[in-house]
């Protein structure tokens, strides 16, 4: 699967031939001379950049304008209409069927631990009073069962746009991690992944609704 | 304006919600956009119908009606409705005759600029699949048939015909390649996840994409229209950007730094990826040259920076960073340089996007807890909100001409997908299945 993806993005990489220079300016400027991380200057080498999180990317100039309209004709000849942008027929994919087995799974083993979650204010990821009383509790549970990995997830409720509401989501997520760190939970027992305003725990437009998507969820990992 | 009554009349199947105008903000009453400044003047167009010469008997009907919609949304032409002017359109015949000059006269007098009409039919008696059809343009100006179209196709295509009719109509009076044949990726929930799908323009011939079970989110065109970059969940612990080659359905990962990696955009040359990643901590923005790999921090903030879109020249970027307490939208040039402030008003401005003229930027703005689309130059001088009412708005997307945007509301209850014009007018809504439809993207023109 991987090397038949790395042969396609080669194949693709050398096809870039007739994208002139860009309008940007080369010179990089480092933002408050922070440290970047540059890549390998590999060229198409997506075995080497893959490793640094970094994949390979096809020619995505536009190769020419037009769209492909030819005007009008007195005398029009005839023009084939084909099925305009190619979609390729979606592969039905093992993985759905295996991430819904993990998640039952993780379900069952995050309920058989009791933990507690965290709901959080409008536009908050701060830890209230009872948000700290449920993480104390959780605490409790992970120094006496020292093998259980835990994952935060943040949500949010559908206030709000989705891109911001993933980085809000990061925040309460983080901010729970740290409080169960702070707690004495060693932190490379807890992760943290956001997922915003898209996997709500409910569906109606009401606060009581809203208060319940804005939470830090806590997950017991199985497996990997 | 009758033209207006005319129009509703002609579209009164297609949804107009009501109550929804362009709210023109303190300050800004000299704001124009392009369709409605004093001077824009619209080319009236009347369509003297598609003679069914054979086929099925939904042809010629279809053709029409997808042709008149698409000639109205291209906002180049103010449709006309023929016989109401007492134009006897069964005239025209094949456009050689007496009949047809007699048309030609009284759409001239009348004051309509394009007559457009044509026919349908079988390409061949023995091949029931393959249907043809031919249009004809008469332009009252030079007083000529100035030419057509002849097209053929499967009958599964039709649609496909009348857009390209349609875009040729633009092409022919404005010189741009039109926005009939552009498409519309977007999120839509399957199941408990949510997987990408693309819809033709008009919200027709949906196809779904990816099938991971889980979440695929904010998709956005490559500038050659063969690839979208996506957020995708791999499982639900690690979260990346992908790429999806739509012809063959390939699909890679291209960053995996580790940490939340969001909102990708490919620059106008295709020559950059901008995104959002905390893997260094919290969300600052990245550039990535496609060609050398290098990456690129571009902001340093303790504080969320996300949702880059490029100026049209690709030598800017709008983005949304939180630094100030909520979020606002921020401008800097495309290396990082000369960061400054863009939004000022109310305490949330987000999701901006670059219009591909490059005189609005939309974004969604937060007036007394309701999400709305608002539109602000670059300069920060005009700022306008274009929808009002109840619902979240969220994700505007620029047509290609500049002239609508796409955007999600749960303005009927569930999340769905409309179009609206650039000045606040016309909302239609695009989806109507499904229990949640989001994120739209509007692909460039081909």
């Amino acid at each position: 699967m991987k090397k038949a993806l790395c042969t396609c993005g080669l194949a693709l990489v050398a096809s870039i031939a007739l994208i002139g220079m860009p309008g940007c300016s080369k010179k990089s400027i480092q933002s408050g001379g922070d440290s970047q991380s540059t890549q390998g200057m590999t060229k198409g080498g997506s075995s080497d950049s893959s490793k640094s999180g970094v994949g390979s990317f096809p020619d995505t100039g536009v190769q020419s304008g037009g769209g492909g309209l030819q005007g009008l004709n007195k005398n029009p000849s005839e023009e084939r209409v084909g099925s305009g942008t190619m979609l390729a027929k979606v592969d039905p994919s093992s993985s759905a069927g295996r991430q819904m087995d993990e998640m039952l799974a993780e379900q069952a083993a995050s309920a058989a631990a009791g933990l507690r979650d965290v709901l959080f204010a409008y536009d908050s990821w701060t830890i209230s009073e009872d948000g700290r009383q449920a993480l104390n509790r959780d605490a409790e549970w992970m120094k006496s069962n020292p093998s259980a990995q835990v994952k935060v997830e943040g949500h949010c409720d559908e206030r709000g746009t989705s891109a911001y509401n993933l980085v809000l989501g990061e925040k309460r997520a983080k901010a729970a991690r740290n409080y169960l760190v702070e707690l004495g939970v060693g932190a490379n027992r807890l992760s943290v992944v956001s997922y915003g305003k898209e996997r709500p725990f409910c569906n109606e437009h009401a606060e009581s609704c809203y208060q319940q998507n804005r939470r830090g969820h806590l997950v017991v990992k199985t497996g990997k | 304006m009758t033209q207006v009554k005319l129009i509703s009349a002609w579209f009164g199947g297609v949804l107009l919600i009501a109550g929804l105008f362009g709210i023109l903000e303190s300050g800004a009453a000299d704001v124009f956009l392009e369709a409605t400044r004093p001077d824009f003047q619209k080319i009236s167009l009347g369509v003297a119908g598609m003679q069914n010469g054979g086929g099925p008997d939904w042809l010629g009907g279809r053709i029409e009606e997808v042709l008149k919609k698409d000639v109205k949304r291209s906002l180049v032409f103010d449709l006309v409705d023929l016989p109401s002017l007492g134009i006897k359109t069964h005239d025209i015949g094949n456009g050689m005759g007496t009949g047809s000059k007699a048309v030609f006269k009284q759409a001239a007098e009348k004051g309509v600029s394009v007559l457009v009409w044509g026919k349908t039919g079988l390409k061949e008696a023995d091949k029931e699949a393959d249907v043809n059809m031919e249009g004809f343009v008469y332009d009252s100006g030079s007083d000529e048939v100035v030419g057509g179209k002849r097209y053929t196709g499967s009958s599964s295509v039709v649609r496909l015909m009348a857009h390209r009719f349609a875009d040729e109509l633009v092409f022919r009076y404005t010189g741009e390649p039109g926005i009939a044949r552009t498409k519309i990726a977007y999120v839509a929930e399957h199941g408990t996840a949510r997987e990408l799908f693309v819809m033709d323009y008009d919200g027709y011939d949906a196809r779904q994409l990816t099938a991971d079970g889980f979440l695929n989110l904010m998709p956005r065109w490559s500038p050659d229209r063969r690839f979208l970059v996506f957020t995708a969940y791999r499982n639900r612990n690690t979260q990346d950007i992908d790429m999806i080659e739509l012809s063959t359905g390939k699909r890679w990962t291209v960053i995996s730094l580790g940490g939340l990696n969001i909102t990708p955009a490919l620059s106008p040359d295709g020559n950059f990826l901008a995104f959002a990643s905390s893997h260094e901590g919290n969300s600052e923005l990245y550039r990535l040259d496609t060609r050398t790999k290098a990456l690129q921090r571009l902001t340093v903030n303790p504080s969320g920076d996300l949702s880059p879109s490029w100026s049209p020249n690709g030598r800017e970027l709008v983005f949304v960073s939180d630094r100030g307490g909520g979020p606002q939208l921020f401008l800097m040039g495309s290396d990082g340089s000369n960061v400054r402030r863009l939004t000022f008003e109310g305490d949330y401005n987000a999701a901006p996007v670059w219009s591909p003229r490059g005189n609005w930027i939309a974004y969604v703005c937060r007036t007394r807890r309701e999400y709305k689309l608002c539109v602000i130059s670059p300069d920060g001088q005009k700022r306008m909100q274009l929808t009002t009412g109840p619902g979240v708005e969220d994700s505007p997307s620029w047509s290609p001409d500049g002239r609508h945007l796409v955007f999600s509301s749960t303005a009927d209850g569930k999340s769905h997908i409309y179009m609206i014009n650039a000045d606040g007018k016309d909302i239609e809504r695009l989806t109507f299945e499904g229990t949640h439809n989001s994120a739209p993207s509007w692909s460039p023109a081909s």
